[in-house]
């Protein structure tokens, strides 16, 4: 598994990426199963959502406590703030097929 | 301004490709990727998607004449989100230059698609550009060094990426035969 940027982060993040991938591989394969039946799809996704939280939620907190500290040492923070101004990304993108301008 | 593309397909079921996708690095035939870290993640409980924002902090040799113009270190950061949407079969990534990013942008998108059971399609996308306000001779050379990094890291990326999947889901096909 791959390290933290920060060392002192890393046994934390370790944890949490174990504990996502985890749930993840659980959350897939289903989720893609149950995907044409709306009803069920709405019921799997928010159950899943609220197991998400249950079984990982603490390991987040502290990873993501460590993982700002760090950030901000280093002066990524900022750098982020800038990116994210520029490109929020709160839906996905298609893959442009030839460039943008 | 560059524009890069490329698109093949990895011979392994959408399902398996996205759970490996998690698992993509540390790598040795991408050892300029040195640290992941996730910064956000959302599950949508109405649709399911989930959206990941993660941070990839990597090591490569710099030329010394960028280094010297433009600041910054060999140390480089980039910002990636991604979007798997399992009711569409889909995944989205989009990638974006954190470090020099006030001179030039490399943004990066990638699609990952079922194309049969047992068959996944990525399409890439990159354009790198150059910000308009810097010397144009440095915003030339800064352009073709950050496109040269991506081409070669696109293609190390497809093989490295290759052995994961394999061994991940060699071993376990294994383990169920036992």
């Amino acid at each position: 598994m791959a390290d933290s940027l920060s060392e002192a982060c890393t046994p934390l993040k370790q944890a949490y990426d174990t504990c996502f991938n985890a749930w993840f591989e659980g959350y897939l394969e289903p989720a893609v199963a149950v995907r044409n039946q709306q009803n069920s799809r709405e019921v799997y996704a928010k159950q899943k959502a609220e197991e998400f939280e249950a079984k990982c939620g603490k390991l987040w907190v502290s990873y993501k406590s460590c993982i700002q500290g760090a950030l901000k040492e280093k002066g990524i923070d900022d750098m982020l703030k800038q990116a994210r101004e520029e490109h929020p990304l709160k839906e996905a993108v298609p893959v442009p097929s030839s460039p943008s301008k | 301004m560059h524009f890069f593309n490329q698109a093949f397909d990895y011979d392994h079921p959408w399902s398996h490709v996205i759970i490996g996708m998690w698992r993509k690095y540390p790598n040795p035939k991408c050892s300029h990727v040195i640290s992941v870290d996730v910064l956000d993640r959302t599950v949508d409980p109405v649709t399911g998607v989930i959206r990941t924002e993660r941070v990839l902090g990597c090591k490569q040799k710099t030329p010394g004449w960028i280094l010297r113009f433009f600041g910054g270190s060999e140390d480089a950061y980039v910002r990636e989100i991604s979007f798997v949407d399992p009711i569409n079969q889909r995944t989205s990534i989009t990638s974006v230059n954190l470090s020099l990013s006030q001179f030039a942008t490399c943004v990066e998108h990638i699609e990952y698609r079922p194309t049969s059971q047992n068959h996944t399609s990525f399409r890439q996308t990159a354009e790198v550009q150059a910000r308009m306000a810097i010397w144009r001779t440095a915003a030339d050379g800064l352009e073709r060094w950050m496109v040269q990094r991506f081409e070669q890291n696109a293609h190390v990326g497809k093989l490295a990426f290759s052995d994961v999947l394999h061994q991940l889901w060699q071993e376990r096909q294994a383990t169920a035969a036992v």
